[in-house]
C-alpha cells in the first residue's frame, strides 16, 4: 500500500490497538475473553501487515487466527472443566517465573532491535507480494512448512486423542455422575475417599477437587 | 471505477445487503406459503418481512443474568460487518466494484471465517444454556464446512491464475465455472448454507434449541440479528454468482442486472432447499463433511488444477 497520512494513522491505530488488546489477554477473567482478544491481538498485526504490503500473509493470519481462537477456547473448556468458561477465574499465574520471564523476553527482543544490524532493502513494488510467497513456499522452504505442517497435524491428533470420549486415559466417563442437581455439594473430606473407591483402577488421575461430583 | 470517497461506497454495499436480505425475507415468506399449501398474496408477503420487523421493533428487550454484554452486542456486528466486506470484494458490474483487492478471495474466506466467531460469541455471552449449545454446535458445523468452502473458492481461482474476485469473473467469459467445474457450485452451495445456518444446516439458532443462540434474543436486538444473519446468505449468494455463475457477464441486460439475478437465484435455491430438506443431525453431517464433502473438494481442486495447467 502506498503511503499516504491514513495509512500511517491507520498503521499506529492498529498497532497500538494489538498492543492494548494483547494486555487485555491477561487483564480478563475468563478464557473464552482471552482467546478473543488475542485473536483481535492477531488481527491488528494481520491489518498491519496488509498495510506493510504483505496483503496474502495479514489476511491469512486474520482466516487461521479466527478458527484457532475459538478451537483454543474450546480446548480450554474442556480440559478446564470450566463450562462455558463465563464463571470468573484468574488468567495469570506463576507470578514471579512470568515476570523474570516477561523481562528476559523484552530486554531480548529490545537488544535486537537496537544493536541488531536490519537490512535496508527497499522492495521492488512491481513484484507481486503473494506469487513470491508461493514460490518461496513451494519452493526453496518446503521441506521447512512441511515440516512444521506434519508436526502441527500430529500434536492436533494427539490433543484429540487426549480429550476424546474415548482418549488417552480411558472412558471419559468412567466412575463420573451426572452432578446432584438442587441439592448442596458433599463435603470435601468424605467425597475424596468415595471417588477413590468408585473410581476404581483408572481413579488414580482424578482431581481431587472433582470429588465432589462423585456418588459414593 | 475508482472511489473518490468510501460514503458512496459504504452505501452501495449497505443497499445491496438490505435490500438483498428483504427479497430473501420475502421469498421465505412465499415459499413458506407455498410449501404449506397455502395462497399467498403477493401483497402479504412482500409486507411481512416488514410488519415482522416492526413487531420486533416495539418489543421489550430480554435479558440474562449477568451475560457478557459487550460481546453479546458485538455478534451482529461481527456478522453484518463481514458480510459487508464479503460483498465488497465482488464486482457488481462491469466497471463498479468497492474493493476488488488483488487477495479478494482470501479477504472473503477471512471475513467468513470471523462469522464463525460472532455467531459463537452470540450463542456463548448470553450465559444461558440453550444458547451456549447452539453456540458450540455452530463451532462443529463451521469447522466442517470452512475446509469444502476454502477449496472450492481456491478451485475457482486456478483457472483465473488470480486470486481477485474480479479476475476470477473474467475468466468466466467464455464458459461459466459450474459447468467448467461442476462440483464447485453444490460444495459451495452446502457450505454457504452452513455459513449462513440456514434451512437444513440451522443447528445453532434451531427449534430443537428453543431457538439456539437467538433465544434469549428479543425486540430490536432479535432484529438486528436476523437482518445480519440474512446479511451473510447475501454475501454468500452474491460471491456464489460471481465465482461460478459468471457474476456480471451475460447477454442484452446490463451487468447490474444480471448480477442481482443470479444471487437472486442463488439465493432463492438456498430459501427454497431450507423449506424442502429437513435439518439434518450435526453428528452426520460432521461425518459427511470431513469423509465426503473435503474429498470431493480435493477432487475438484486436483482437477480444475490439471485443467488449468
Amino acid at each position: 500500500m502506498t503511503r499516504s497520512l491514513p495509512v500511517d494513522v491507520a498503521f499506529w491505530l492498529f498497532g497500538a490497538g494489538s498492543v492494548l488488546s494483547a494486555w487485555l489477554v491477561f487483564r480478563t477473567d475468563s478464557m473464552v475473553r482471552a482467546a478473543y482478544w488475542l485473536l483481535a491481538s492477531f488481527a491488528g498485526v494481520g491489518v498491519v501487515m496488509v498495510l506493510l504490503h504483505a496483503r496474502f500473509l495479514g489476511l491469512v493470519l486474520v482466516l487461521m487466527m479466527a478458527g484457532e481462537m475459538t478451537i483454543m477456547a474450546v480446548f480450554m473448556v474442556m480440559f478446564m472443566m470450566n463450562p462455558a468458561g463465563l464463571n470468573p477465574m484468574t488468567m495469570v499465574h506463576q507470578h514471579r517465573t512470568a515476570k523474570v520471564a516477561g523481562v528476559v523476553a523484552f530486554a531480548g527482543l529490545a537488544l535486537v532491535g537496537v544493536v541488531g544490524d536490519f537490512p535496508d532493502r527497499p522492495a521492488d513494488p512491481s513484484r507481486d507480494p503473494t506469487a513470491a510467497l508461493g514460490r518461496e513456499l513451494l519452493g526453496d522452504s518446503m521441506l521447512i512448512f512441511e515440516g512444521a505442517g506434519v508436526t502441527l497435524l500430529a500434536t492436533m491428533i494427539g490433543a484429540l486423542a487426549i480429550a476424546g470420549k474415548r482418549g488417552r486415559y480411558g472412558d471419559a466417563e468412567h466412575g463420573s455422575a451426572p452432578p446432584p442437581l438442587g441439592m448442596a455439594a458433599p463435603t470435601g473430606g468424605g467425597g475424596v475417599g468415595g471417588a477413590d473407591a468408585a473410581a476404581g483402577p483408572a481413579g488414580g488421575d482424578e482431581h481431587p477437587g472433582m470429588a465432589g461430583m462423585e456418588h459414593p | 471505477m475508482s472511489w473518490s470517497s468510501p460514503l458512496p461506497a459504504m452505501a452501495l454495499v449497505g443497499a445491496v445487503l438490505v435490500a438483498g436480505s428483504y427479497v430473501v425475507a420475502v421469498l421465505d415468506a412465499a415459499m413458506a406459503g407455498a410449501v404449506a399449501g397455502r395462497r399467498t398474496r403477493l401483497g402479504d408477503a412482500a409486507l411481512r418481512p416488514a410488519r415482522h420487523a416492526a413487531l420486533l421493533l416495539v418489543t421489550r428487550r430480554s435479558g440474562t443474568e449477568r451475560p457478557d454484554a459487550r460481546a453479546w452486542a458485538l455478534a451482529p456486528a461481527l456478522l453484518a460487518a463481514m458480510a459487508a466486506v464479503g460483498v465488497a470484494t465482488v464486482p457488481l458490474s462491469r466497471d463498479v466494484a468497492v474493493a476488488d483487492v488483488a487477495d479478494g478471495i482470501v479477504l472473503f474466506g477471512a471475513a467468513m471465517a470471523v462469522v464463525m466467531v460472532g455467531v459463537f460469541l452470540h450463542g456463548w455471552s448470553a450465559n444461558s444454556p440453550m444458547p451456549l449449545l447452539g453456540g458450540y454446535r455452530f463451532i462443529a458445523l463451521a469447522l466442517s464446512y470452512e475446509m469444502p468452502l476454502a477449496l472450492v473458492l481456491i478451485a475457482a481461482a486456478l483457472p483465473a491464475e488470480s486470486l481477485s474476485v474480479g479476475a476470477i469473473v473474467d475468466s468466466q467469459h467464455d464458459l461459466w465455472n459450474v459447468v467448467r467445474q461442476p462440483l464447485g457450485l453444490p460444495l459451495y452451495l452446502v457450505a454457504g448454507t452452513g455459513l449462513a445456518f440456514w434451512g437444513p444446516l440451522d443447528t445453532c439458532d434451531a427449534a430443537d434449541l428453543a431457538g439456539g443462540t437467538a433465544v434469549e434474543v428479543s425486540g430490536p436486538a432479535r432484529l438486528v440479528w436476523e437482518l445480519s444473519r440474512r446479511f451473510v446468505l447475501v454475501a454468500v449468494a452474491v460471491m456464489g454468482a460471481a465465482v461460478f455463475l459468471g457474476g456480471w457477464q451475460g447477454p442484452l441486460l446490463p451487468g447490474a442486472v444480471w448480477m442481482a439475478l443470479k444471487a437472486l437465484a442463488l439465493a432463492a435455491l438456498i430459501t427454497w432447499l431450507g423449506h424442502r430438506v429437513a435439518r439434518v443431525r450435526l453428528e452426520r453431517f460432521v461425518v459427511v463433511a470431513w469423509t465426503v464433502l473435503i474429498p470431493l473438494a480435493l477432487v475438484d481442486v486436483f482437477v480444475s488444477g490439471a485443467i488449468a495447467l
